[in-house]
């Protein structure tokens, strides 16, 4: 069997090695046209940020593939013809498959801002090792910096360009800090972090319009509050979205909605063509669909088509949510719905009075329903559980350290926190 | 990218093998060079008497002051007077001025060797001394930036600080006082197989009988029991010097170390080699000692001492262990040659201590096997959320520390979670884990 797998992310990988697994015989090629090697696009700011060299990002020694017998091809995919099974490099070259997998990933989201059109170069992105490559030119020549857009990347890239000492401006068009995830309370003490490490960080505040200098280069940004800030890089993290753009060229695109439509298989709507992680579109038989880009997610769905590439017609159905991620020296560790749920949702949130620490514990009374956990680690497979195994908030609190994950001797004093109820409020 | 100051340039060059770490080990190898060899240099027009302490440090002879005085009397070689010479010189003179301290006329004695007695401070002035100073100088200074450095983290505060408090008084100054009270030099802190000869019966009538007690009791029972219950950590990265100069003074260099499955392949032949000779050495000590009189068992024995004690301890510890920190990183003797080590990692292998891993939470970004001192792929196991414990291990606590989702955790749990294989077939094993969830999930 021949599979040919576009895109070289977490996804693609994951699918190629499981279905390694599954089957020793299979023809396996992966073509990827952004870096020779899979690389771990979650540790780009350790290596912008001079903690591992690009090499270190890479998950696998690059003699896995060859061990593995999986054929690597650095090149575009800009044609997929369905009749025939093939696909059409950019370098002119044809492959033929009997499965497809379209593990494309995501681009990041541009809008129409007033000047866009006459920017030449500082304006940058944080997703792709190319975008890595244009920060690192421009950092040297860069003392202040305007990052737009208040989500997971945006703050990443700020403490990237605060450790090479160039001045930040934050502009956040929500009322605080990651509204889609975090409560007010988190929020605060996000903003707290920021302000420590000497960022500008200004909620409400929008870009406007974005001015250039005599050579096209971004040279400061004007907000909604009529102020213009001066920059020499503008870094836009305004969320990310399905990369299907070369896709519309295909002379046969399967069937595109805001990413590839699947079904719940994760099949395409041509029957030997898969779609998985940040670019699959999951329409689910009832319900609305949804996309999950997230790694965890992108690897979950890459072993999953791996197995049903070989007609186990699995469906995908997503564990309880979880995530995690680190704002400065401040580790979050999120399980369950919880920003999603109703306003006005029951909610236990303790705090520690002087330092950021803090639970939010979510409830409808009888069950907890998620939890938002900052300030300390946590062991998400236990919290998962207790959401599984309907406790009881009281249940709950009384059992939390059981649920901890801090280093010997540094388990965090949860004593120490004090509890109040909170309905969950939203202000988004 | 590295960050464009005069002392970022210089901190990526000190760090990732440039110009300045270069010369750094250059210096260091050649500091080694001289401690352990400078007296090589020439043989000993006497032969030296003090055999007691022959061979404590390896096959370094302390007492020399036969060949020091006649170095010195013959002006030979600038090397040897200015490095070696004088290095022992300064150790003499910190001895001799404490040994004034503690004498009411405040007189400096040297050299009142009686009848091999050793008078109060006549022997604790050498380069041993300086060295020593060094060495503790380099864990409390090192000590004392990783604290800070960890602030936020319990384990690394604790670990660090008892790791500076062994080294001040088991490995520093407890071996002094002995000797000022006219007891052997031996340090608590080391043991057989690291301290070789300590279970060798020729220093046994040195030692007395208490201490060779202990030192059996120590190897053979201490070590095994601590490590079933927490891992070689307890030894590796609580106890031991090599492992406390490692974590403290190596600290800017631990993510130096390869973490390449060829790597991992050349520890496991060198490491159980080297543990090997140790092992097949003691026991023919041993046999030397107590089989009826053979010359050429004991010519055998000595062959093995004076071997064991230039290319293990003065080499391969010393010069090679240390002397490439700012190249190949902190652990290279702990990783590829300690035959402490290797007798630790197997017993670790059948105890409690574990890494344990979160399911499903790593990112992949690798920080945990970049910052791994022991060059252990730990993002390989992350990854395919399998709890791991790896002989090498030595229970750091620095992937638990780097890791920025929280994934991983040091653990003396029940459970064993065994996993010695070939990066392939862990790809393997992860493959299985994955298939097997997915298949269950659904
Ligand atoms: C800075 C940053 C930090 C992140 N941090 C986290 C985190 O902490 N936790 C988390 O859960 N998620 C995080 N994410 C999201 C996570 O990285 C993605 O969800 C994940 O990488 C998606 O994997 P993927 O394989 O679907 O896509 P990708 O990793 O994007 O891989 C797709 C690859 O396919 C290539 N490709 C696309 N089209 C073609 C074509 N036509 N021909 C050839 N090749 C093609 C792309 O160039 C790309 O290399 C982060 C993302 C970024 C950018
Ligand atoms: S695996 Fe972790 S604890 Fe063990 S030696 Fe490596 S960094 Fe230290
Ligand atoms: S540091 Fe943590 S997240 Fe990164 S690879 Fe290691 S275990 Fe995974």
């Amino acid at each position: 069997m021949k599979i040919v797998i576009v895109g070289n992310g977490v996804a693609g990988v994951t699918c190629a090695m499981t279905a390694r697994q599954r089957d020793p015989h299979a023809e396996i090629t992966i073509v990827g046209g952004e870096t020779d090697y899979f690389f771990s696009r979650t540790a780009l700011m350790y290596s912008y940020m001079d903690r591992m060299s690009r090499r270190d990002l890479e998950p696998y020694e690059r003699k896995a593939y060859a061990e593995q017998r999986i054929a690597l091809l650095r090149d575009w995919v800009i044609d997929h013809h369905a009749e025939a099974k093939t696909v059409h490099l950019s370098s002119g070259a044809t492959l033929s498959y009997d499965k497809l997998v379209l593990a494309l990933g995501a681009t990041p989201n541009r809008f129409g801002w007033d000047g866009i059109n006459d920017v030449k170069d500082g304006l940058v992105h944080f997703v792709s090792m190319q975008d890595l490559d244009a920060c690192e030119r421009l950092t040297p020549t860069t003392r202040e910096a305007i990052v737009v857009g208040g989500g997971l990347i945006g703050i990443e890239l700020v403490e990237s360009l605060l450790y090479h000492g160039v001045k930040v401006t934050f502009l956040i068009r929500e009322p605080y800090y990651w509204p889609l995830a975090l409560g007010r309370e988190e929020g605060d003490i996000v903003t707290e972090q920021l302000r420590a490490h000497g960022v500008d960080v200004r909620y409400m505040e929008e870009m406007k319009r974005i001015e250039v200098d005599s050579v096209g280069r971004v040279s400061g940004v004007l907000t909604n509050k009529g102020e213009t800030i001066p920059c020499q890089m503008l870094g836009i993290c305004v969320g990310v979205r399905p990369s299907i753009d070369r896709l519309k060229a295909f002379t046969d695109p399967p069937q595109l909605g805001r990413g590839v439509v699947v079904d719940e298989t994760l099949q395409t709507s041509f029957p030997d063509v898969f779609a998985c992680g940040d670019c699959a579109e999951i329409q689910p038989i009832e319900g609305r669909s949804y996309t999950e880009m997230i790694w965890y997610s992108a690897k979950r769905q890459g072993r999953h088509v791996a197995a049903n590439l070989f007609g186990d017609q699995l469906r995908y159905a997503p564990p309880i949510f979880f995530n995690s991620s680190k704002f400065f020296e401040v580790e979050y560790t999120t399980v369950g719905e919880v920003m999603a749920l109703p306003e006005g949702t029951p909610t236990l949130f303790r705090k520690h009075p002087t330092k950021p620490l803090c639970q939010r514990i979510l409830h409808n009374g009888d069950r907890v329903l998620g939890f938002n956990m900052l300030g300390s680690r946590w062991n998400h497979e236990i919290l998962e559980r207790w959401i599984r195994e309907r406790r009881s908030p009281a249940w709950v609190v009384a059992h939390l350290a059981d649920a901890q994950f801090d280093v010997e001797f540094g388990r965090a004093n949860l004593a120490a926190c004090i509890q109040r109820e909170l309905p969950l409020a939203k202000e988004l | 990218m590295i960050r464009r100051t005069a002392a970022g340039l210089f901190l990526h060059d000190l760090k990732n093998r440039g110009l300045s770490a270069w010369t750094l080990s250059l210096l260091l190898i050649g500091f080694y060079g001289i401690l352990y060899f400078g007296q090589y240099y020439w043989t000993p027009d006497s032969p030296c008497t003090d055999n007691a302490s022959c061979y404590s440090e390896g096959a370094v002879c302390e007492a020399g002051a036969c060949i020091r005085e006649s170095r010195i009397e013959r002006g030979q070689d600038w090397l040897y007077r200015t490095a070696t010479v004088h290095i022992d010189e300064l150790g003499w003179k910190i001895g001799a001025s404490m040994d004034a301290a503690t004498r009411p006329d405040g007189t400096l004695v040297r050299d009142e060797n009686k009848n091999g007695v050793i008078d109060n401070w006549e022997h604790f002035g050498n380069r041993w001394t300086v060295y020593g100073m060094l060495y503790t100088l380099g864990i409390l200074l090192g000590g004392a930036w990783v604290c800070f450095k960890y602030r936020h983290n319990r384990y690394q505060i604790v670990r660090t600080g008892v790791v500076m408090m062994v080294q001040t008084s088991f490995a520093f100054s407890l071996p002094i006082l002995l000797k000022f009270f006219h007891k052997p030099e031996y340090y608590f802190s080391y043991m057989w197989p690291l301290k070789i000869d300590y279970l060798d019966p020729k220093n046994f009538a040195y030692y007395g009988e208490g201490l060779v007690l202990w030192g059996f009791f120590a190897s053979l029972a201490v070590v095994p029991v601590m490590t079933l219950l927490y891992g070689k950590r307890w030894y590796c990265s609580w106890v031991c010097g090599c492992g406390g100069l490692a974590n403290t003074f190596g600290e800017p260099w631990r993510h130096l170390s390869n973490k390449s499955s060829n790597a991992w392949r050349f520890e496991r032949v060198a490491i159980y080699t080297v543990m090997g000779v140790a092992f097949l050495s003691t026991a023919l000590w041993f046999a030397s000692a107590v089989l009826p009189d053979s010359s050429s068992l004991h010519a055998a024995a000595a062959g093995t001492r004076k071997w064991y004690g230039l290319v293990v301890t003065a080499s391969l510890s010393g010069a090679v262990g240390t002397g490439l920190y700012p190249i190949g990183g902190t652990r290279v003797w702990c990783r590829n040659f300690c035959p402490m080590a290797a007798f630790l990692g197997i017993i670790q292998k059948l105890g409690r201590f574990r890494i344990r891993v979160k399911k499903e939470m790593c990112i992949s970004c690798g920080l945990c096997s970049k910052y791994c001192e022991m060059g252990i792929d730990v993002r390989s196991y992350a990854q395919a959320g399998l709890s791991f414990t790896r002989a090498a291990c030595v229970g750091c606590g620095m992937c638990a520390e780097v890791c920025p989702r929280g994934v991983l955790r040091l653990e003396n749990g029940a459970k064993v979670d065994p996993q010695e294989l070939s990066l392939v077939s862990f790809l393997d094993e992860s493959w299985k884990g994955a298939s097997s969830s997915v298949a269950a999930k659904i």
